[in-house]
C-alpha cells in the first residue's frame, strides 16, 4: 500500500462515481456522452508496469460496465486503450525526460497533449460504440456517436487535466 | 524451459492482455444467454444499493410531474369506473356485483410494488433496474406493469434487486392486441423515441382503426389479458407485405419511471410450468432435425 496506489484509487474512485451518477446520464443531442473514465488510463507515467495497468483498466471497466447493465463492452475496450496507451506515449515524450514521465499539460506542450488525448480517446470510441451496437447496426448513429462522444470526452478530459495542473 | 519461462515473463503482459481480452468478450456475448451472471449487472447488491441512493435524491425533482399525472389518471378511472358502475346498474339492477368482480379480479394476482432506481432511455437495449428481488417474491419471467401500462419483463432477478427488459429493449417481445378486435400480434422496438414501438404480425384483413387502445394479450405466460400498452399511432405494410407493422404510442412514460409492480400471477405460473413441460417434451425431436431448440 504506497502513496501511489492510494491516490490511484482515489482516481478510480472518484472517475468512476462521477461517470455512474453523473455523466453517463448526459446525451447531447442524443449522441454524445462523455466518457471521462478513460482519463484513469491517460495518467499512468512512462514504464509505469504493464500488466498492472492492464489490470486497472480491467477492473475500471468491469465496474463501468457494472453499473451500466453492458457487460464486457467498458472492459475489453480500456484494457485495449491500456495496452496501447505506453506506446501511444512514448510518441509523445521529449528526448530528454524522466524516466516515470508522465503526460500532462504541464510536461507537455498544449497542442501535443491534446493529440495524446485524442488518439486515445477515438479509438476507445470506435471500439466501445461497435461493440454496443452489435445487435442493430446504423452506421450514420455509429459515426454520430463516436463523433459526438469522442469530442465531448477530450474536451471535457482537457477541463478535469487543465484544474490538475494547479 | 529456461527460454520459456524467460519468454513468458518478458511477454507476460501480452498474455495478459489476451487473457482479459477473451474474459470481457465472454462476458459481453454470454450476458444474454447466461442466467447466472447476475453478478456484474445493476442487479447485484452494491450495485443497486448505489443506484437505490441516487433515484431517492434525483425522485424528489421529479414528484410534481409524477403527482400530477397520477391524479390525472385517477381521476379518468374514476370516471370510468362510474360509467361502468352505471352502466351495470342499469342492466342488472344489481350493485352488489361490481365490487365481487373487482375481488375476484385481484385475488388472482399479487401485485409487488417496487421502485426503480436506474433506468436508461437512448441505448438499444435498454434495462431497468427495480429494488426488489426473490426475497420479495421476484422471479424471472414476471410481468412489470406501471399505473399508466406495461413496463416490461423480468430478466434475471438477484436477491434484493432485477433486472427488467423493458418494452425499450431491441429483445423485448409482448403479445399484445387491439382491444375489442382480438387481433393479435408482437411488440416490437426497435430504437430511437421512447414513446414509440411497433406491433408486427397484425394480419391483412384485421379491421381497426387509428387511436385504437393496444393491450397484453393474455396469451404469453408473462401478461394478464388487458393491461394497457397504448394506442394505434400509424399504420405500415410489413417488410414481406403479409401483415400489418402497427406504430403504437406507448401509454407508458419510461423517461419519467418511479413506481411500478410486478405482477405475481398464480394461475400464469400454472400455465407456464405447463408450457415449458411441453417445450421439454418437444425438444428431443427439434434437436434431431436440428433445429434451433432454444
Amino acid at each position: 500500500m504506497n502513496i501511489d496506489f492510494l491516490k490511484r484509487l482515489l482516481w478510480f474512485t472518484v472517475l468512476t462515481v462521477a461517470q455512474v451518477f453523473v455523466l453517463n446520464h448526459i446525451h447531447l443531442f442524443a449522441v454524445a456522452t462523455p466518457l471521462l473514465y478513460i482519463y484513469f488510463i491517460l495518467l499512468f507515467p512512462r514504464n509505469y508496469p504493464q500488466w498492472a495497468i492492464l489490470l486497472w483498466a480491467f477492473v475500471m471497466g468491469l465496474t463501468i460496465d457494472t453499473f451500466s447493465n453492458t457487460p464486457g463492452v467498458a472492459a475489453s475496450s480500456l484494457t485495449l486503450i491500456a495496452a496501447l496507451q505506453p506506446f501511444v506515449l512514448q510518441l509523445f515524450i521529449p528526448r530528454d525526460s524522466s524516466e516515470n514521465f508522465q503526460a500532462g499539460m504541464d510536461t507537455l506542450s498544449i497542442p501535443q497533449y491534446t493529440w495524446y488525448v485524442a488518439i486515445l480517446t477515438l479509438i476507445y470510441c470506435v471500439v466501445f460504440f461497435s461493440l454496443e451496437m452489435f445487435s442493430f447496426f446504423n452506421v450514420f448513429e455509429w459515426l454520430q456517436c463516436i463523433g459526438g462522444s469522442s469530442l465531448l470526452t477530450v474536451i471535457l478530459i482537457l477541463v478535469v487535466e487543465n484544474v490538475r495542473r494547479r | 524451459m529456461h527460454n520459456l519461462t524467460e519468454f513468458l515473463a518478458k511477454y507476460k503482459h501480452w498474455f495478459l492482455f489476451v487473457a482479459l481480452e477473451v474474459l470481457s468478450m465472454v462476458l459481453l456475448f454470454r450476458f444474454n444467454d447466461y442466467q447466472g451472471s447476475v453478478w456484474f449487472t445493476s442487479a447485484n447488491y452494491v450495485a443497486g444499493l448505489a443506484y437505490e441512493g441516487s433515484s431517492k435524491v434525483t425522485s424528489y425533482l421529479t414528484m410534481g410531474e409524477v403527482n400530477e399525472a397520477l391524479t390525472k389518471r385517477n381521476l379518468e378511472l374514476e370516471q370510468q369506473v362510474k360509467a361502468l358502475s352505471a352502466q351495470l346498474y342499469d342492466k342488472t339492477k344489481d350493485s352488489t356485483f361490481l365490487h365481487k368482480g373487482q375481488y375476484r379480479f385481484l385475488s388472482k394476482f399479487r401485485l409487488i410494488q417496487a421502485k426503480v432506481v436506474a433506468n436508461s432511455l437512448d441505448k438499444p437495449n435498454n434495462f431497468i433496474t427495480i429494488n426488489k428481488g426473490t426475497w420479495d417474491g421476484v422471479q424471472k419471467d414476471m410481468g412489470v406493469a406501471c399505473g399508466n401500462g406495461v413496463v416490461g419483463i423480468v430478466y434475471m432477478a438477484g436477491i434484493h434487486y432485477a433486472v427488467v427488459i423493458p418494452v425499450l429493449n431491441s429483445k423485448s417481445n409482448i403479445s399484445c392486441s387491439i382491444q375489442g378486435r382480438d387481433y393479435f400480434g408482437y411488440l416490437h422496438w426497435n430504437g430511437g423515441a421512447s414513446d414509440v414501438a411497433y406491433l408486427d404480425d397484425i394480419p391483412r384483413h384485421a379491421k381497426f382503426k387509428l387511436g385504437d387502445r393496444v393491450v397484453t394479450s393474455g396469451y404469453s405466460s408473462v401478461f394478464p389479458a388487458g393491461v394497457l400498452v397504448g394506442k394505434v399511432k400509424h399504420v405500415y405494410n410489413s417488410e414481406d407485405g403479409l401483415s400489418y407493422r402497427l406504430q403504437i404510442q406507448l401509454s407508458t412514460d419510461f423517461g419519467n419511471l418511479r413506481d411500478v409492480c410486478v405482477i405475481d400471477d398464480a394461475s400464469i405460473r400454472d400455465q407456464r410450468e405447463v408450457i415449458k413441460a411441453a417445450q421439454d417434451s418437444i425438444k428431443p425431436i427439434e434437436e434431431q432435425i436440428g433445429n434451433k431448440a432454444q
